[in-house]
């Protein structure tokens, strides 16, 4: 079954449009990574699909539901991020147990102990909570809420590179153990490549590519040496980013696209062939110009 | 993959015990308030008095309807407050959809307008009580109800304050809607009032207030005040069926 399903998906704020015929399907239990540049409509996306936006036009179906103002989309989905908002009247204790009596497959033991673990103190209130520590407990909620879709958005934001770390694994331990889909979007990709089994890239509300972390790092080849030289063997060729290096090299990255004998004739050529980093990668297919912030400058 | 499958009766249980353990403020100031109203009320809302060259009297009038209306104002606020952002969005982190927010919505306000209609009935008779205590007088003579009496009065007073709340809920759906709503409602309100002053009978208010606090048959008052607030809530919910949950 689909867990996520979108056809066509726009969604309009004012004149400009944040999401622009999105079309895309998510797998049930998979671990999916939202990534893309700031305002590329990551968020957006995702709050739609939670339920908390109407989309213009086009169709979302999640669980096969339309996810706005529905009951079942709400009770089997939790939505995470670092403006979610807890009545100040309740403690941190009393908002996990409070949690636990909504959720139907929550884990209160699971609570707990991440809850000691990250030595909350549970007479303290959300709004008293630092930045790095409401997403901590943010995250502890929707870890614990055992959704069977679970919308990560931007969950690391503010926590320190040392629960930054744990967090991942956590995701990935309850992950293993609770298999689920879990959707979690992040402009760090290098942080979460290990964690993601897909990744879904969007640029300016379009969807740019989906496909899994594995083939995503055999998807481009970066070619380096004399500019001669990379002009002559890649013309014709997609080129995905350019850089020049000093005064007569050049670095270009390039589609793979299975012509092998291609690549070994360059590398014969005196050309330098590297793989390039998924976070790369994703920069470079993201950025709006070919030349980079260089051209700003020349 | 197995997904849960709830009951929208269920969720609306669990919100409305979630509401009453989060909205504690709600009642806190309503004590307050009332305190205030008691202090405003013990110098009496009425008086006269009269007398010749040998003798002379006064009479001091004492009730609780200062106390009603300090209530009736809290709840009209009270429901605004739950209508605004920072109350929707408690809702939203946890299972909700706009049917059951509304509905847990509604029965917390039930709840507390028969909370506070109870507190304004107590308070009239701490009045009371502290009158005599406090004050040196001749002769001090109460209103004696009887059992149906009191239950009638403290029901009226239970949906006066309830029949606000859904006002209250209504402005504030309308708010949320839009904020120019903020400045367009007093001014509507006034401006009517005024515009109605200018005449040479003011009606609406008058008319409003013999139509709800004039009716001497209870059944009929009890139905006038439900169907005015059901109006209401109803408008609300209308109202707020397109709104996004959180921008």
């Amino acid at each position: 079954m689909k867990v996520v399903e979108c056809k066509d998906l726009t969604k309009v704020y004012g004149r400009s449009n944040a999401l622009n015929n999105l079309s895309f399907s998510i797998e049930e239990n998979k671990i999916t990574g939202l990534i893309g540049r700031n305002g590329a409509g990551k968020t957006t996306l995702l709050k739609i699909m939670a339920g908390f936006l109407h989309h213009s036009s086009g169709e979302i179906k999640v669980f096969e539901e339309t996810p706005f103002n529905n009951l079942k989309v709400s009770a089997n989905s939790i939505f995470i991020d670092n403006e979610m908002s807890f009545p100040p009247a309740l403690s941190l204790k009393e908002l996990l147990i409070t949690a636990g009596s909504f959720y139907p497959y929550w884990d209160q033991k699971l609570a707990d102990r991440l809850f000691d673990y990250f030595s909350f103190n549970p007479n303290i209130r959300h709004g008293n909570l630092s930045k790095g520590m409401k997403s901590t407990f943010n995250m502890i909620v929707g870890l614990a809420a055992r959704c069977p879709l679970t919308i990560f958005d931007e969950p690391t934001s503010g926590m320190d590179s040392g629960v930054r770390k744990d967090f991942y694994r956590a995701v990935l331990k309850d992950y293993l153990a609770h298999p689920r889909s879990i959707i979690l979007s992040s402009h760090l990709v290098e942080e979460v490549e290990d964690l993601l089994e897909d990744i879904l890239l969007i640029k300016e509300g379009e969807k740019c590519l989906h496909m899994p972390v594995e083939d995503l790092k055999e998807y481009a080849v970066g070619i380096s040496g004399k500019t001669a030289i990379v002009d002559e063997v890649l013309s014709g060729k997609d080129i995905i980013f350019e850089q020049s290096i000093g005064t007569d090299s050049t670095y270009v990255v390039i589609k793979k696209d299975g012509s092998q004998k291609e690549l070994e004739k360059a590398e014969e050529s005196g050309l330098e062939l590297t793989a390039v980093s998924i976070d790369n990668l994703c920069l470079y297919l993201t950025s709006k110009t070919t030349g980079g912030i260089d051209h700003v400058f020349s | 993959m197995y997904l849960a499958e709830v009951n929208a009766w269920d969720i609306v249980k669990k919100q409305y015990q979630y509401k009453l353990q989060s909205y504690m403020g709600v009642f806190t100031s309503l004590i307050v308030i009332q305190i205030i109203a008691i202090l405003f009320s013990f110098n009496g809302t009425g008086m006269s008095g009269g007398g010749s060259s040998t003798f002379s009297y006064s009479l001091n009038y004492y009730s609780g309807s200062m106390i009603l209306i300090f209530t009736m104002i809290w709840g009209l606020i009270t429901a605004i407050i739950i209508t605004s952002k920072a109350y929707r969005y408690d809702d939203y982190s946890f299972i909700t959809n706009r049917g059951t927010t509304h509905t847990s919505n509604l029965l917390f306000l039930l709840s507390a307008s028969i909370f506070a209609g109870i507190t304004v009935l107590l308070c009239t008779h701490f009045i009371q009580v502290l009158y005599i205590y406090s004050v040196n007088s001749e002769s001090v003579m109460f209103e004696q109800l009887t059992i149906i009496q009191n239950l009638k009065g403290i029901s009226g007073t239970i949906l006066y304050i309830f029949f606000f709340t859904s006002i209250g809920y209504f402005i504030g759906s309308l708010i949320q809607i839009s904020r120019l709503f903020i400045f367009v409602l007093p001014v509507l309100f006034f401006g009517a009032v005024i515009a109605d002053g200018l005449g040479k009978e003011q009606s609406m208010i008058p008319h409003v207030i013999k139509f709800f606090g004039n009716e001497s048959s209870f059944g009929l008052f009890i139905l006038k005040i439900l169907a005015a607030s059901a109006l209401m809530y109803g408008f609300a919910i209308i109202i707020s069926k397109k709104l996004e949950v959180r921008p």
